[in-house]
């Protein structure tokens, strides 16, 4: 479920780079589910060819996707159909995290294909107003006119050097093949939905139920062996001319439609065989989280132990089938070994020194040995991570006190009586029930009262406990609403320097590149704490 | 005419010691853990006015003594003079005067990190030895008590429990033992990394669930805001 607070934070992104419109239909999209185009102009009230429209950029700009959601057949009936749009929460967050993924490449790939990437698929800090750029689908050829567009060279070096700048950022999966435009879902029979609920019950499995906006994205996406595939034939030549030896070739992969839309965009007929690409968000997620686990160790650890886990989680990337996996494949020690020798950090670092960090790392147990083989925990570090950011919100909003009950209860993981935990934490009796009652007013803490009738009367006694999936929605909604508040200061700040009119220009510049620096920078950390609660 | 008048005599003196000997008897009843006035008023049903006077009289007969409870420390609270207070009342060990003993508890603390600090990792057993040797505690403490403090050092994320691989650091400690680490790179006192929300003033603000974007509470009111960007 999305938090209330994220939805708004979704909206306000889109009304700032697309305007109300779109964001009227992003925000109807986000709130109501999934809906057909007639649904979607009857709640906004908007006219039929401006929902269009919106959906379009929608569309374009990965924030929305399309899919044929088929009903069930009864008694000979033909199946219905009916086109669907749904809003891409995960999609339309990725926007303000263009700055976080241009590092990666750069810091990833060389500079000179940083400079191409930045005219073509990313949204440049000095390009604002060429939103056309940010997060779009976009052929090749498209790429290559808008370099042409704003680099003053040849075309053919230009050409090459955006060939070259495709080719890297495809083999490091940093782009992909556009899914479907518009999958067909099929409701599962009702045989279907019985026979997958006595699978999971005879295997004592919890099966986590897929949603819908996963059921389309999975229908959507291309296969895994075309995702990465640039086949050099089927592309139109970046000449822009079509390459006529090889114009029987049918291009493997999507058919750009947008038959339920009519649509007339600059994409072409709808007959058109191209091949979109773009921004491969998973890759980034992946870079980042493993970024993330990077950091957590290095405030726990020595450099040797971040060492090893760089080189573990290099080595492993590229097995990892899905963003939220919990462990890595399993390396054996010489395997860890080779790949910290690679690095330069690792050049110097001997084989006992890898098998001591190996040691370190289990203590928390980040790391995990069996048989010989050791693999990352990452549900565990991210956990850690988790918990750390919720335990410093206490500390610094409840104090000590508080700090200490809180990890107590959270630690134990169920519930335990008022003065039990007065004693563990070392808290006064007659305060512990007050600190107590702040955290549950909040809502970090749940609350239960038991009664018990003794020999003469009846006492009552409160019990407390933390319910971690409850409090991680609750703190995931409450940074949403801070980072709803830092993006509003931002626009406010600018407002009002408008109107700072007695103060010099030279100290009100100083001031405002102090102030958009302390809220942009605030932001981004945010989000790495968002990152950290939703995506990874 | 004489007998119209009373006058105090001894039928009057047997009835105040017949009801000193009541409150002593529930008092002494309570034993370890005493009795307020207001519980003695609860069992015999006597006017506060003569409990008071009996208890002003048992405590000047030393028969009885006045205890701090920590469960009612508004209330006097009363003990039969051959008892001595439960842990219940007074708290445990922790507890002076009813009240939760600060300072001692962290200067214990302190020590037991640093202990704990000194041998890299460290056993319970290990942990009490050291604090016994080094004479830091008047009293010797149990070990229970020393486990009360390092588990509120865990809590307080300045030490971590962790179970003994036997090997490396661990090497002296029997595999599985229960044994504790110091965290981190900080000092004693040092604070864990302050997180994202919590370095910004809506990580702090006790109104965040009552501030929105257009309300009398919102970003562009904040007091803490203000502070914040006043450079």
């Amino acid at each position: 479920m999305v938090p209330q607070y994220g939805i708004k934070c979704a909206v306000n992104l889109i009304t700032t780079h697309f305007g109300d419109h779109v964001a009227k239909v992003c925000e109807c999209l986000l709130r109501k589910g999934p809906l057909t185009l007639q649904a979607t102009v009857r709640f906004t009230e908007l006219t039929s060819s401006q929902v269009k429209n919106c959906l379009l950029v929608l569309i374009q700009h990965n924030c929305v996707q399309a899919f044929v959601l088929e009903q069930s057949v009864e008694h000979g009936d033909a199946a219905k159909t009916n086109t669907q749009y749904i809003a891409l929460f995960d999609n339309i967050i990725h926007r303000w995290r263009f700055t976080k993924f241009l590092t990666i490449v750069s810091q990833n790939l060389d500079k000179q294909l940083i400079e191409n990437k930045k005219e073509t698929n990313f949204k440049s800090g000095k390009s604002k107003a060429n939103s056309k750029s940010i997060n779009q689908r976009l052929t090749l050829k498209q790429m290559s006119d808008r370099a042409k567009s704003v680099q003053n060279e040849g075309d053919d070096v230009i050409l090459d050097a955006v060939q070259e700048a495709f080719i890297k950022l495809l083999n490091a999966h940093f782009i992909e093949r556009c899914p479907a435009s518009e999958p067909v879902l099929t409701n599962p029979t009702k045989q279907e939905v019985s026979a997958r609920k006595r699978a999971a019950k005879s295997a004592k499995i919890f099966e986590e139920q897929e949603t819908l906006e996963q059921r389309v994205m999975e229908a959507a996406a291309p296969s895994e062996a075309l995702r990465f595939l640039l086949v050099a034939q089927a592309e139109p030549a970046a000449d822009g001319g079509k390459d006529e030896t090889n114009s029987s070739i049918v291009t493997p992969g999507e058919k750009r439609k947008y038959d339920s839309l009519e649509s007339e965009t600059e994409y072409g007929a709808a007959d058109e065989q191209v091949v979109l690409w773009r921004a491969n968000f998973e890759e980034f997620i992946r870079r980042l989280r493993h970024k993330a686990c990077v950091e957590n160790v290095k405030t726990r650890l020595d450099d040797g132990a971040v060492t090893v886990l760089k080189a573990m989680l290099e080595a492993t990337r590229s097995t990892e089938k899905k963003v939220k996996t919990d462990n890595s494949v399993p390396l054996s020690l010489n395997s860890i070994y080779e790949e910290v020798i690679k690095s330069e950090e690792g050049r110097n670092i001997t084989f006992d020194r890898v098998r001591a960090a190996l040691i370190q790392l289990s203590c928390p147990p980040l790391v995990k040995a069996a048989n010989e083989s050791y693999s990352i925990d990452f549900k565990k570090i991210i956990e850690l991570a988790q918990n750390e950011e919720v335990e410093s919100i206490v500390l610094k909003r409840y104090g000590r006190d508080a700090y200490r009950m809180f990890r107590l209860l959270s630690n134990s993981g169920h519930l335990l009586e008022t003065d039990k935990i007065a004693d563990a934490t070392f808290v006064e009796k007659k305060e512990t029930p007050k600190i107590l009652y702040k955290l549950w007013k909040d809502d970090y803490l749940q609350m239960e009262k038991l009664q018990v009738t003794g020999a003469k009367r009846l006492s009552q006694f409160l019990l407390w406990k933390v319910n971690k999936n409850i409090l991680r929605e609750h703190v995931l909604d409450e940074m949403f609403h801070a980072a709803l508040n830092l993006v509003q200061r931002v626009a406010f700040e600018l407002e009002q320097e408008k109107e700072m009119l007695n103060i010099p220009r030279d100290k009100l510049l100083i001031r405002q590149r102090k102030v958009r620096l302390l809220l942009e920078s605030a932001h981004m950390k945010l989000d790495d704490a968002i990152m950290l609660f939703h995506d990874f | 005419m004489s007998a119209k008048r009373k006058r105090p005599g001894p039928a009057s003196d047997s009835l105040v010691t017949e009801h000193e000997k009541t409150v002593h008897e529930v008092i002494r009843s309570k034993k370890d853990m005493g009795a307020s006035q207001w519980e003695m008023k609860r069992e015999i049903n006597v006017a506060d006015n003569i409990i008071t006077k009996c208890i002003k009289s048992l405590l000047s007969k030393n028969l009885i003594k006045e205890v701090k409870s920590i469960q009612s420390r508004g209330r006097k609270h009363y003990m039969s003079a051959e008892f001595e207070p439960s842990s219940e009342i007074t708290g445990g060990a922790w507890y002076v005067e009813g009240s939760l003993d600060t300072e001692y508890i962290n200067v214990l603390k302190e020590q037991c990190w640093r202990k704990i600090y000194g041998m890299k990792v460290a056993t319970l057993e290990g942990i009490a030895d050291a604090l016994r040797r080094s004479n830091v505690s008047q009293i010797e403490l149990s070990k229970q008590q020393v486990e009360e403090i390092v588990k509120a050092l865990v809590l307080d994320n300045q030490v971590m429990e962790v179970k003994s691989t036997g090997t490396g650091e661990f090497a002296s400690i029997p595999v599985g033992k229960v044994c504790y680490k110091c965290i981190g790179k900080r000092g004693y006192g040092g604070e864990p990394k302050l997180g994202a929300l919590a370095s910004i003033p809506c990580g702090v603000c006790p109104q965040i669930s009552r501030c929105t974007p257009d309300g009398i509470i919102s970003p562009n009111t904040c007091a803490y805001y203000q502070k914040w960007l006043d450079f």
